[in-house]
């Protein structure tokens, strides 16, 4: 029971709970005391040598009459996000009891027409604009998924297929972002049908989800078709003497042996669609941790530099947890790797 | 009269004036003196008066309105803080965005309902320039409220050839002639001045040009309706920046000077990085400045929706320009992040009547913004016939025009019918004081009141084109 | 266990011609098993130009024999392996199994590979149920299970049904890959050099039971060894290829032979068909 926890814990990256674990049911644990200090002190220690250079670099450099923020502004500047984030809360409170009382003064409307009527109309606070991007930077990358692994298995089984499609990747791999954007926006903007203001589809939404997907579709797609490509032969000639056809050998060899390395490309896929995404939002001012910076650093306000900095470490944090749940998932599809878990 | 009393009467006249005068500067010293101390300001929630909706038969109750960083939004930010809009029943969000081009796009592809716009914009979309789209504007949002500002670079080399610019305490206007050698000087270089103005129908622009031309100095010419940049013949190259990048583009040298709303010009004399040099209260005494500008589309199918929209945006108006406390009340509005986000120091300068032309150097400005006093609110088809002749002047409308198509096109875009209505409905209501509107839409301007001193008869606008020495008749 | 000890003193029998047929089989079967007839094979080297691996192989096996054929590595033997399998085709010449000529692979040829080739990703029974379910459409799945159950039982391994092929041992895993093999329900088992990559004692582990199997279920079997001892204690025939390339069908030697263990008795019968390789291969052992 234990070691299956223990195993699970691995897989998911969460590397730190396992020796405090075993300490606390007694195996091992002069051993594993000595491991988790290792584990733990050395990373700490760097963290705690960053802080201090960047605190003593910060007081240095001057701009505009105040010095760069370091880590005590910055996490100053991380409570006053809370505290705005805190008082907005309130106001959502209130408008939920204002809108109580509307229902009750306006029992024959439904909740849904009164809801109409009367929305709650604050600007999106921070935890909605990451909540904005990650919906952004899923949609593109569930696009760019459907698009790639279905053409990544075309060009790792079809060599012929590979040599039409290959010149498409390697010009269109390297492009920009903030290349993509403009032509995005224009044809989006012409083609799309006018949305009404508050639509969920916006159309800085969906710009901003193309020029993800186009920029991520191809680590997915390389990797599929390396993958799909680097099947076994041996497995090729199990299902050949099985007479699987082409169904059976696609989906019950050739897929499943590629798994590993379709998720592979993914996971690199989400990482640039993260990257991508945040310049995306700056230009298309789709409401998520871009636009954020971007009217943070319009702002010219004493602590913008601060307010930033804090979106940076966020943008940071997000990238790595989502990075660590693809490789999770990498690892739950690959056999075997449960045992070679580090 | 005998000459002894009549010298009397001219000392006490003096001594009074100087009474006055003293009094005056020691009150404004005393204001100057205390500082503002600027609280936080917490976003509310304002509760729509749902039975208004009925009432008024509003069409479109929930809307969505955009703005640009710039100081002069706040009717719009004030109407919805202080729930002028929600008595009316209206659900309003208040989205910024990133530029002008974008304000317009989204107008006129309906993710926003309305927006803080530039007075040429809906004006410049209705006749064709850069893209059509037929717009409105019910209500002007206020008058003046722009600068311009050089570099602290080119602030010495204008110091060197008009040595009185030297003096601390020196009168503005400050004349463009003294730009006129540099700009030649450079220009001949390969290396031309250049200037940012944000919009090409944007009033700075016109400003810009029209303090340039005023000092013998060709800002260049448009040629026709779609060319945006407009730099024949040109003396000085001018060209399109936002606002809220204008401080650091000026500080990267990427620009020599701008002309902008605030606060960007208080920002660059904070920073150290520009030097401003006139006010648009100099070029057009209580010029008009922006709008609230819609799509025609939207007014023709929410009409009372847009009359609710006009009465909330006069009695913002008329709020600000109330008393001393309701403008510290409204430069902590814009200081939170969800709007302006600057410095409430900063956005306060201007906002409380003083404007600070250099480190040291600041002055009574009281009326650096007008968001109500002299109608300011009172969207006057005689703005839009000069807001015309400039497009005409500069080469954006290409071929002559005659007098009645002026007329006709202002009228149609400006429209005081609908702020009339809103005017009568307020006054039954009895929520603002009656004021007087202005009897003629288009009436002549006084000479005194331009830097140029060259009057304006809107009613004959080709005779005031031909009294221009720079520019196309 | 070596017979060559035998061999290096002195021919048994004199030579005969090639090739002949064993006389042990049972005589009922007189059609034509598995015939190859002149076959030759040759590659396209991107530098060397064609090279000729295999020329004019002919062999005949029959129905319930058990055949292997050894020679060096790279002589061309898994080649040959391959054209029976149907997973490759000759350049020349045909190989006819039941009188119609091999096209394509099919599961009535089972091949066990050198590699166990399982799919790591399904389970031991997984992979059987894999070859089952592909032969056996028309079955019901619990007869199909029942079926893949059983034939794990017989190659022992009852106990490991849902283990993964990383959890269990090399051996375990060539036996899955027997048992795989063996619910295909063939007619003619292909071992492609099936114990090479493991170890000495489950080498002879598994080589009995193969035999087993061989005796019990009256299988055919086509295998492919460089290991001289398993050719002559696994098979009826042996049939040595010299080496490539231009490999080509040294002398056959027939065994028959029967392991106390398993068989009806003790005799060694054995005929040789050129005297003269034998003491090349005496040499080289």
């Amino acid at each position: 029971m234990l070691n299956k926890i223990i195993l699970y814990l691995n897989v998911l990256g969460l590397t730190w709970f396992v020796p405090p674990l075993k300490m606390v049911c007694g195996q091992d644990v002069a051993y594993e005391a000595k491991r988790f200090v290792r584990m733990i002190g050395l990373p700490l220690i760097a963290v705690v040598i960053f802080l201090f250079l960047w605190h003593v670099i910060a007081g240095q450099v001057k701009i505009k009459g105040q010095t760069l923020p370091g880590p005590v502004e910055v996490t100053a500047a991380a409570g006053k996000m809370y505290r705005d984030y805190q008082a907005s809360q309130e106001n959502y409170v209130t408008y939920q009891a204002d809108f109580a009382k509307a229902q009750t003064e306006y029992p024959q409307m439904s909740e849904t027409e009164l809801r109409e009527l009367m929305p709650y109309t604050a600007a999106p606070t921070y935890l909605d604009q990451i909540w904005t991007s990650l919906k952004t930077v899923f949609t593109g990358f569930v696009i760019a998924s459907l698009i790639a692994i279905p053409l990544g298995i075309l060009c790792g089984m079809s060599a012929a297929a590979f040599e039409m499609i290959n010149p498409f990747i390697q010009v269109f791999r390297p492009v920009s972002p903030l290349a993509w954007l403009p032509i995005v926006a224009i044809i989006v903007g012409a083609t799309m049908a006018d949305v009404p203001a508050n639509s969920f589809w916006a159309k800085s939404y969906v710009v901003a989800a193309v020029v993800v997907t186009l920029c991520s579709l191809w680590a997915t797609l390389i990797n599929t078709a390396n993958g799909v490509a680097q099947v076994d032969k041996d497995y090729l000639n199990v299902a050949k003497v099985l007479n699987l056809g082409w169904f059976g050998t696609v989906f019950k060899v050739v897929l499943p042996s590629a798994l590993p390395q379709i998720f592979n490309g993914m996971r690199l896929s989400i990482g640039v669609g993260w990257m991508v995404l945040i310049a995306a939002e700056m230009l298309s001012q789709n409401p998520g941790l871009g636009k954020f910076v971007w009217d943070m650093y319009q702002s010219s306000s004493d602590d913008t530099l601060a307010y930033i900095m804090v979106a940076v470490l966020t943008i940071g944090i997000i990238g790595f947890v989502l990075d660590r749940i693809m490789i999770a998932l990498q690892r739950m599809v690959s056999p075997g790797a449960m045992l070679n878990v580090r | 009269m005998s000459t002894a009393s009549l010298r009397l009467r001219h000392l006490i006249a003096g001594l009074a004036l100087m009474c006055g005068a003293t009094s005056a500067s020691a009150a404004a010293s005393e204001t100057a003196a205390a500082p503002v101390v600027f609280k936080e300001y917490v976003l509310a929630s304002p509760k729509p008066n749902l039975a208004k909706i009925k009432a008024n038969k509003i069409e479109k109750p929930v809307l969505k309105f955009g703005i640009i960083k710039l100081t002069d939004c706040v009717p719009i930010v004030v109407a919805r803080e202080l729930g002028f809009f929600a008595e009316e029943g209206l659900s309003v969000s208040i989205e910024v965005q990133a530029n002008w081009k974008l304000i317009v796009e989204n107008t006129v592809a309906g993710s926003l309902d309305g927006a803080h716009m530039l007075a040429g914009q809906p004006i410049g979309a209705t006749i064709g320039y850069l893209g059509q789209a037929d717009m409105i504007t019910p209500l002007s949002m206020d008058l003046n409220g722009n600068a311009a500002t050089v570099s602290t670079k080119l602030w010495a080399q204008m110091q060197e050839r008009e040595p009185r610019l030297k003096e601390p305490g020196h009168a503005h206007p400050i004349s463009a002639a003294s730009l006129l050698p540099i700009a030649k000087e450079r220009a001949a270089g390969g290396n031309p001045l250049r200037f940012a103005m944000v919009f090409p129908v944007s009033c700075h622009n016109y400003e810009l040009r029209y303090w340039l031309a005023a000092g013998g100095v060709n800002p260049g010419f448009y040629e026709g309706y779609n060319d945006p940049v407009g730099k024949r013949d040109a003396d000085v190259l001018l060209s399109v920046t936002p606002p809220p990048q204008m401080v650091q583009t000026l500080t990267q040298n990427t620009i020599d000077g701008y002309c902008v709303g605030e606060p960007w010009n208080q920002q660059a004399v904070k920073d150290g990085v520009g030097v401003p040099v006139f006010t648009d209260y100099y070029i057009w005494k209580n010029n008009p400045e922006k709008v609230f500008g819609m799509t025609k589309l939207f007014a023709d199918s929410n009409p009372n929706t847009v009359v609710a929209i006009t009465k909330a945006l006069i009695r913002a108006g008329h709020w600000l320009d109330e008393n001393r406390d309701n403008r510290v009340k409204a430069v902590e509005m814009l200081a939170n992040k969800a709007y302006i986000g600057a410095n409430p120091d900063v956005l306060g300068a201007s906002m409380l009547g003083t404007f600070e032309f250099q480190k040291g150097d600041k002055r009574d400005l009281p009326d650096f913004n007008v968001f109500y006093r002299y109608n300011a609110t009172y969207p006057l088809p005689g703005h839009a016939v000069w807001y015309l002749t400039q497009m005409r002047r500069w080469g954006q409308i290409p071929g002559n025009k005659s007098d009645s198509w002026y007329h006709e096109t202002a009228t149609k875009i400006y429209r005081p019918d609908i702020y009339r209505a809103a005017y009568a409905k307020l006054q039954e209501e009895k929520l603002i004081p009656e004021a007087t509107l202005p009897a003629d839409d288009l009436p002549a301007f006084a000479g005194e009141d331009f830097i140029d001193k060259i009057a304006f008869d809107s009613k004959k606008p080709n005779d005031y084109l031909k009294l221009f020495p720079i520019g196309l008749k | 266990m070596s017979f060559l000890s035998l061999f290096t003193a002195a021919p048994l029998a004199p030579p005969q011609p090639a090739p002949a047929a064993s006389t042990s089989a049972a005589p009922e079967n007189r059609m034509k098993f598995l015939e190859i007839i002149n076959v030759s094979k040759h590659f396209n080297h991107p530098t060397k130009g064609k090279i000729e691996v295999l020329s004019n192989i002919s062999l005949s096996i029959k129905k319930g024999e058990f055949i292997t054929v050894i020679g060096h590595s790279g002589c061309g033997k898994s080649t040959l392996l391959n054209m029976v399998a149907g997973l490759d085709l000759p350049s020349s010449g045909s190989v006819c199994f039941k009188e119609k000529e091999i096209m394509k692979p099919a599961p009535e040829r089972a091949v066990v590979f050198q590699n166990h080739s399982l799919l790591p990703w399904r389970t031991v029974i997984g992979n059987v149920m894999l070859a089952v379910n592909a032969v056996f459409k028309d079955k019901t799945k619990k007869e199909r299970v029942e079926r893949a159950e059983h034939w794990l039982t017989v190659v022992g391994l009852k106990d490991h049904l849902h283990k993964f092929p990383h959890e269990i041992s090399g051996g375990q895993r060539q036996r899955t890959g027997l048992a795989r093999a063996l619910a295909m329900g063939p007619e003619l088992m292909l071992f492609d050099e099936p114990f090479g990559a493991l170890d000495e004692l489950t080498r002879s582990q598994l080589q009995d039971e193969s035999l087993r199997l061989h005796f019990e279920e009256h299988l055919s079997v086509f295998m492919v060894t460089h290991s001289v001892d398993e050719a002559i204690y696994m098979s009826d025939k042996v049939v040595m290829m010299n080496n490539g390339p231009n490999a080509s069908i040294g002398k056959i030697l027939e065994i028959d032979c029967r392991n106390t263990k398993f068989g009806k008795g003790v005799s060694l019968r054995i005929r040789l068909i050129d005297p003269s390789r034998i003491r090349a291969i005496g040499k080289d052992a």
